[in-house]
This record gives structure tokens, C-alpha cells and sequence, in this order.
């Protein structure tokens, strides 16, 4: 099979040893990991026989691999697993949650895009003047910015001093997708300067080499306008590589959304993931894993296809 | 043989501080004040509290910790009451207990009692309910009924528990987990009995839902068999971050938020549209000692070097803002099993210290490998005691981890000499040294219990009449003050932070807060 179908049919078939090595060396670390989830489970004041009980009821007394084998045998007939600490569904809870992030992901990610590219735009439309310095050198502070100070900065002035916003919380998008946005604006507009940042500085530095190529100096000599120049053949251009960048933000803001997500008290699989990793709640970290995993690899699927509409070259050779 | 007469704290409130009133001098906040004290109790509403501790089971025997119990006592009600100031044991579903005989207890429960579910509550309910407790598999709380050879029903509404050797502290045990009654039905529905998700007690709430991690809502028990709850429902919103958590009363978003620090409270107070209160907690901060052979603290001048060396009162003004109290005991001041004659045994004493080193051949200094956790307000924690400790010459090799990694390390791979640790809220004084220093505590790193205590363990279990066990636990006070079985470094506070709307809250000396006299003003 070739082309674009074909491409997607050689990823899905990848999709299975990538998530099966990506469970594995998580559960690896995780079981690494110094500490006993037994210990955290018999609480305060346990004796150490329940300790080795409970160690015998819940099979951490057992190899590693047997552990991770019969975590993967299940997965295999659809069961996640339980939460080892609260006896909630690990699906239950990865689908009550995954929404959240992936409202604020793709918030951040078109808040970004929509302050990043046309900053990039400008920048390398005016090189070398002012404002492709100031854009620059905003460029540097978006990257430096910590998402979570800019979130306390923005929780202070438009949710505690003007209440603008709500300081925290959640809505489901599927429920009422308007106060959904109105909740997740200050997180995606925290978590977004790092999107901003990056985009700027690179649709910048390759729209400047694509409008210093040949084929457009030929473009200006037969005289077409710079806008027409700049929209139909520069921007469609530098198109694959702000797909690309833009693909390689969605696995960053992931992991970013971590702390914001523990700034605004957004119920998100990021709190989900490390107040499960510190607890060593296997399952529940697998489950996430998986799950996220799987986004990374559909994300640079859907990345991939889009590049092989702009560059047909693409899906022969990926 | 029953225990009686709990003196009041003395100063329960008087490390209550509102937070207002220091922001504003005063004199702002005093006619609010007055309002709230004027204020009549009115019915309706839905409380939103914050906590920031997921809890680990709402079933109250397969939960784990102290925080679970912010939620646990809205829905169910346990066997004895404790007076939340006091901890004196008061009647709940039991209405009168009493020791016939040393190995016998009889416990007279309450008629005209539902569960959630419409079931009656009765002798035969608390039987199968205990029952469940010594066998269950994921019942945390084996090990405290491991003193009852028997529970069995003597009428309808009576129990009698035949026990292996006398216990004082058993109706303490059923102010706890163990005594906080499930409804059997509700564990006779489930496949595998297990409730952690479906709680189902006599409780003034009843449970709606637990979206995990996230929020746990209750409603009214209309049916309730004490006085009527005055709120309509509560929502609880978990959220971790402590300066989340508090944000979310000072937006408006909460009205009350649970079990925060210092510096929350140090936060809050900059707000005068919010109360910030401390008051005395059974929680303290202390050090595991391993004193077994081969460990230097099995020399007990070492330790005594120790507790010479730091200054609590110090610790207790950085490290808590001054809000807890800055005395060695394992208890609140005034608290009645606290002897006032021995809570300041161990003061600021650098050359003593050194004296006792240089005697245990430590003339030099010596080292001792610690483990504390990992997070921020553990690393000042340790870094302070570290300063105060070196004054003498003992120098802190420090192992930061998560609690639950410290506590392996420490505990079951008995690596290094001492862990740094909150602890404490046993219900029952004689309970808090037994968990901490017997042979067989999990926390008793040595695994070995110094000549005399366990003389004085035993006759605090055998000793009912109140005075002459006060007398006995004063005894163990200063027992494990001279042996230095630990290292204690200050009792902290529990502290909220609420609107001025809220009335009617008690965190409790064991931060266990009870909500149906909860009330909130219009």
C-alpha cells in the first residue's frame, strides 16, 4: 500500500511494540522507583505483618516481569486495572480526566499558534528592524517564563484582583463548552508561551531562508507582489516545518500541563500521573502511560498526514 | 470502670488567631466578629470545602490516614464520640459503656437507628461490623482488635467483646476506624465486600458521589437520629497544592479549606475577607530513633546529646510560625495525659549536650545518617533541626525521599539511624506510645522496648480509673523523656482557612471534624 493510506497502516501496525516498550520501561522505573506501595497502603501506624500481607494480597511479592505480564494480559482483554490506593477504575478515571487535558493541550496549542506564527511572520517580514528585535527577544522570555509562575501571576490579577476568571476548576467541554474555555483561558494562556515562543523563533528563521532562496528572488524579478510572494510560496513553504514544530509542542505541553494543571486544580491526567507516580500506584501509571503514548504516536500520525498534503514526498518516505 | 473527667485545653484558643484581625489591626474585623457570635444557626445551604488529601478508602476500616477522616465522620458515626477539645469519649451509637470485669466490655447501643440504606442498626449490625474488621482482607485495622477474643451480641441492642487481657483503651479503638459502623447490607451487596467506592453508614450525610482525586459530595440524612444536620449537602473538592487550595477561598470559589501549613496560614492572613485559624493538634513532629545494637543512639547519651541540643521553641516559631507548641511532649499543653511537670524536660542545652557526647566517646562529633521526606516545608524542617543539631557537634547525613520510600528505607531495610516525621492522633494516649515504642510497632525501628516499659505499657492498658491512669501515662511521659526514645521536636496546629460565613466548625484536637453543627450564614 502506498501514499498517504499506506503510510497511516505502516504506523498502526508500529503503534503495538512502541506501546508495549514504552509500558515496559515505565513499569520498569516505576518498579525501580525506591519505595513500597505496601507501605503507603497499610498507612500509619501498620504492623509489618500487614505490611507482608498486603504484599501477598495485591502480588507485589511477585517478579517484576510476572507483575508486568499480568498487567499486560489484562490490558489485552480490555481491563486496565484498579486504582491500588482508591479502587477506582483506572479507565474510569483516565476518560474522566483525559478531556480536561486535552481541552487545555489544544486550547494552548491555538492560542500559541494564533500569538506565535503571525509574531514569526513579522519578525522575518522585518528583519533586522526594531520590532524583529522586541519580537525576538519576547521569543527568549516565552521560553523562560515557568509556566506555573505566569499561571500564580495570572490567577493574582485576573481571578483574585479583578475576578475576571475563576482562580480554579474544571468544566466538562462536552457538558457546556463555553464555560469549558471561559475555565481553561488563564491555564492555556500560561501554558502557551513556551507554543508562542518556539514558533515565533522558527517560522521566523525559516520563512527568512525560504524568502532568501533562489526560486523567490526569481518570483520578485517577474515582478509579483511580496504579499502574493509571502502567502502563496513562502508561508506554504515553512507550512511543514510549523506542522512539525507545532506536533513536537503537543508532547511538551503534555508534560507541562502537569504543573499548571496543579496551579488552577484542574482534575487532568497530568495530577493524575504524578500523584500517582509518587504514590506508586502501578496501574494507574500504566494506564497513563498507554494513553499517553498512544496521543504522542497519533499526534505525529496526524502531523505526518497533513505534511504529506502540503509534500506528497512524505508518505513514501515515512 | 469507666474513664472520666477530661480537663478543657487551656489554650485551645488561644493560638486561634484570626487572620483578619491581624491584617487589619483589629479593629475591622471585631464588628464581624460580633455578628458571627450573635448570629442564630440557620438550616440549608451546600458547604464547599477543600481538602488536600485524596482520601485512600471511604470505607473507614481499608482507609489508611488521618486525612481520610476529614470526610469520613460526615457519613458515618462511630460507636463513642470523643469531645472534640478534649477527646473525652462521649456516647454516639453506643450509649453507655462499661467493664464489668477487666477482660470484659459492654457496650449498650442506641435504638431507632438506620444505616443510609434503610437497614436497622442494631446489636447484630456492629457484631457482623467488627467481625469484618478482624477478618476482611483489606481491613487496616486487624491489628487494633487484636485484644478481643470475642464480640457477640447479648441482646438486641447490646455487645458484649470478651477480651484476651485487659485494655483501657478499647473504647478509644471504637472512637476510631474500627468503631465507625458499616452497614452490612452494604458489604453483603458487594461481590468481594468491598465498600471503599459505596459507603453506606448512620452517618448525618449520605454519600452521592467520589469523582477520585477530584471531589466527593454527601447530602443530608433527613433521617438522622441526632440532631438534624443544618446544611443541605457538601461539596468536597480535593486539590493537592496547598496554595491552590487556599486560593480557592480567597477567590471565593470554597468556603472552607482543610489541614494547611504555616505558611498558608501566614498567607491568608493578608486577606481580610477570609479567617484563618490554628488550633491545638495531637499531630507532632519528632524523629524515629533506631536505638538496636550496632545503631550510635543505642547509647542513650547519644540521644540525650539530642534532645539537649534543641531548641523547640525556636523550631516551633520558624518552622510553625509559632502556632504549634514548642514543648518534647507527644501531646498538646493541658492535654490531659500530658504532664505538665516533664513537657519541658528537654530544653536548649548545647554543653550539655556536648558533655554527654564526649562521655559516649563522641568527643569529636559524630554523624548520623537521617532520612526525611522530600518536599519542600520537610527540607526547612530538616535543614533547621541540621543548624541546631550541629551546635553540639552531630552532624545530619540526610536521605530525602518520598514518605512512603523514607519509611522503607528506614523501617523495613532498618537503613540509617533515625527518621524525620510527622506523626501522632491516636484517639488514646496509651495507643500512641504502644504504635511508637513497642517491640512490635512498625515505627520501632530497634525492634526491642527498653527495660521498664513494657511494665508501664501493661498497667496503662490495665489501669481504668481515670486519675491513677493519668498518673500511669505521666509516668511513661518521663519514661520516654529519660531514655530519649525519640526526638521531638514540636506539637503542630490544625489549621483552616474559611469565609466569615462559616459557623460551627471544630477541626478537633485529633483533625477529625465532625460537620452536622455546620452551619453557613446567609
Amino acid at each position: 500500500m502506498n501514499g498517504i493510506p499506506g503510510m497511516i497502516a505502516r504506523r498502526l501496525i508500529q503503534l503495538v511494540p512502541v506501546m508495549i516498550v514504552a509500558t515496559f520501561v515505565v513499569f520498569s522505573l516505576v518498579y525501580l522507583m525506591p519505595g513500597d506501595p505496601a507501605v503507603t497502603i497499610a498507612g500509619d501506624y501498620a504492623t509489618e505483618e500487614r505490611v507482608e500481607e498486603i504484599r501477598r494480597i495485591y502480588g507485589f511479592d511477585r517478579p517484576m516481569l510476572v507483575q508486568y505480564f499480568a498487567w499486560l494480559g489484562n490490558v489485552a482483554i480490555g481491563d486496565l486495572g484498579r486504582s491500588l490506593f482508591s479502587n477506582e477504575s483506572v479507565l474510569t478515571l483516565i476518560l474522566a480526566r483525559l478531556p480536561h487535558t486535552i481541552l487545555l493541550v489544544v486550547y494552548a496549542l491555538i492560542v500559541g499558534a494564533l500569538i506565535g506564527v503571525p509574531l514569526g511572520i513579522l519578525a522575518a517580514t522585518r528583519q533586522g528592524t526594531t520590532l524583529d528585535k522586541v519580537i525576538t527577544s519576547v521569543a527568549s522570555l516565552g521560553v523562560a517564563i515557568p509556566n506555573f509562575w505566569l499561571g500564580i501571576i495570572l490567577v493574582t490579577m485576573f481571578s483574585l484582583n479583578y475576578r475576571w476568571f475563576p482562580a480554579t476548576g474544571a468544566t466538562s467541554f462536552f457538558e457546556d463548552p463555553v464555560k469549558a474555555l471561559y475555565f481553561a483561558t488563564l491555564p492555556a494562556i500560561a501554558l502557551s508561551t513556551g507554543v508562542v515562543a518556539v514558533l515565533a523563533r522558527q517560522v521566523r528563521s525559516a520563512l527568512l531562508e525560504v524568502l532568501g532562496s533562489q526560486y523567490i528572488r526569481t518570483l520578485r524579478a517577474k515582478g509579483l507582489s511580496s504579499g502574493a510572494i509571502l502567502w502563496k510560496h513562502g508561508l506554504r513553504n515553512v507550512a511543514a516545518t510549523m506542522l512539525t514544530i507545532a506536533g513536537l509542542q503537543v508532547n511538551r505541553l503534555f508534560s507541562s500541563a502537569v504543573i499548571v494543571e496543579a496551579v488552577f486544580a484542574i482534575p487532568g491526567v497530568g495530577n493524575l500521573i504524578s500523584y500517582s507516580a509518587l504514590n506508586k500506584d502501578f496501574p494507574v501509571v500504566q494506564g497513563v502511560a498507554l494513553v499517553l503514548v498512544l496521543v504522542v504516536i497519533l499526534t505525529n500520525l496526524l502531523v505526518d498526514v497533513l505534511n504529506s498534503i502540503f509534500d506528497p514526498r512524505v508518505a513514501a518516505t515515512t | 470502670m469507666t474513664t472520666h473527667f477530661y480537663g478543657k485545653l487551656p489554650n485551645l484558643t488561644r493560638r486561634s488567631l484570626m487572620a483578619g484581625t491581624a491584617a487589619l489591626g483589629g479593629s475591622l474585623m471585631v464588628p464581624a466578629m460580633a455578628r458571627a457570635q450573635d448570629a442564630q444557626p440557620r438550616s440549608g445551604g451546600t458547604l464547599r470545602v477543600v481538602v488536600p488529601y485524596n482520601p485512600a478508602s471511604l470505607d473507614p476500616i481499608a482507609g489508611r490516614n488521618n486525612p481520610d477522616f476529614n470526610t469520613l465522620l460526615m457519613m458515618y458515626d462511630a460507636l463513642i464520640a470523643f469531645d472534640p477539645e478534649t477527646l473525652e469519649l462521649q456516647p454516639m451509637l453506643a450509649t453507655e459503656w462499661n467493664f464489668p470485669d477487666p477482660t470484659t466490655l459492654v457496650v449498650k447501643l442506641r435504638e431507632g437507628v438506620e444505616f443510609h440504606d434503610g437497614e436497622p442498626f442494631n446489636a447484630e449490625a456492629v457484631v457482623f461490623h467488627i467481625d469484618r474488621c478482624r477478618t476482611y482482607d483489606k481491613s487496616n485495622v486487624k491489628s487494633d482488635l487484636t485484644v478481643v477474643d470475642k464480640c457477640e451480641a447479648t441482646g438486641p441492642y447490646e455487645v458484649t467483646f470478651k477480651l484476651k487481657h485487659p485494655d483501657a483503651t478499647l473504647p478509644a479503638t471504637l472512637a476510631d476506624r474500627a468503631g465507625c459502623i458499616v452497614s452490612p447490607a452494604s458489604v453483603k451487596a458487594t461481590a468481594d465486600g468491598n465498600v471503599d467506592r459505596a459507603p453506606v453508614g448512620t452517618g448525618p450525610f449520605k454519600f452521592v458521589e467520589w469523582q477520585d482525586n477530584t471531589l466527593i459530595k454527601v447530602e443530608r440524612n433527613s433521617n438522622y437520629w441526632g440532631d438534624a444536620p443544618y446544611l443541605d449537602a457538601i461539596d468536597v473538592r480535593i486539590i493537592n497544592e496547598f496554595n491552590t487550595a487556599v486560593r480557592t477561598v480567597t477567590a471565593g470559589e470554597a468556603d472552607l479549606v482543610l489541614n494547611m501549613s504555616a505558611q498558608q496560614m501566614a498567607v491568608a492572613r493578608r486577606d481580610p475577607n477570609v479567617v484563618a485559624e490554628a488550633t491545638p493538634s495531637m499531630i507532632y513532629y519528632s524523629a524515629f530513633l533506631n536505638y538496636g545494637e550496632g545503631s550510635p543512639l543505642a547509647d542513650v547519651r547519644v540521644r540525650q546529646a539530642m534532645n539537649w541540643a534543641l531548641d523547640r521553641q525556636v523550631l516551633n516559631q520558624v518552622l510553625w510560625g509559632g502556632l504549634g507548641g514548642g514543648n518534647c511532649s507527644m501531646f498538646p499543653s493541658g492535654f490531659w495525659a500530658n504532664d505538665p511537670e516533664t513537657e519541658n524536660y528537654y530544653t536548649q542545652d548545647i554543653d550539655r549536650a556536648k558533655s554527654l557526647l564526649k562521655e559516649a566517646g563522641f568527643a569529636d562529633g559524630i554523624e548520623i545518617e537521617t532520612h526525611t521526606w522530600a518536599d519542600q516545608a520537610a527540607v526547612q524542617r530538616q535543614e533547621v533541626i541540621a543548624a541546631q543539631l550541629a551546635e553540639a557537634g552531630i552532624r545530619l547525613k540526610v536521605t530525602p525521599s518520598q514518605p512512603a520510600q523514607a519509611m522503607q528505607f528506614f523501617l523495613n531495610e532498618k537503613r540509617g539511624h533515625m527518621l524525620l516525621s510527622p506523626t501522632g492522633g491516636n484517639p488514646d494516649p496509651a495507643t500512641a506510645y504502644d504504635r511508637h515504642f513497642a517491640a512490635t510497632a512498625y515505627r520501632n525501628a530497634a525492634k526491642s522496648e527498653l527495660p521498664g516499659y513494657r511494665e508501664l505499657a501493661d498497667a496503662s492498658l490495665s489501669t481504668f480509673h481515670f486519675k491513677e491512669r493519668q498518673q500511669v501515662l505521666y509516668k511513661m511521659q518521663r519514661f520516654v523523656l529519660e531514655n530519649a526514645l525519640h526526638l521531638p521536636q514540636f506539637t503542630s496546629a490544625g489549621i483552616i482557612v474559611r469565609t466569615p460565613k462559616v459557623h460551627g466548625f471544630n477541626f478537633s484536637l485529633l483533625q477529625r471534624p465532625r460537620f452536622h453543627k455546620v452551619w453557613l450564614e446567609a
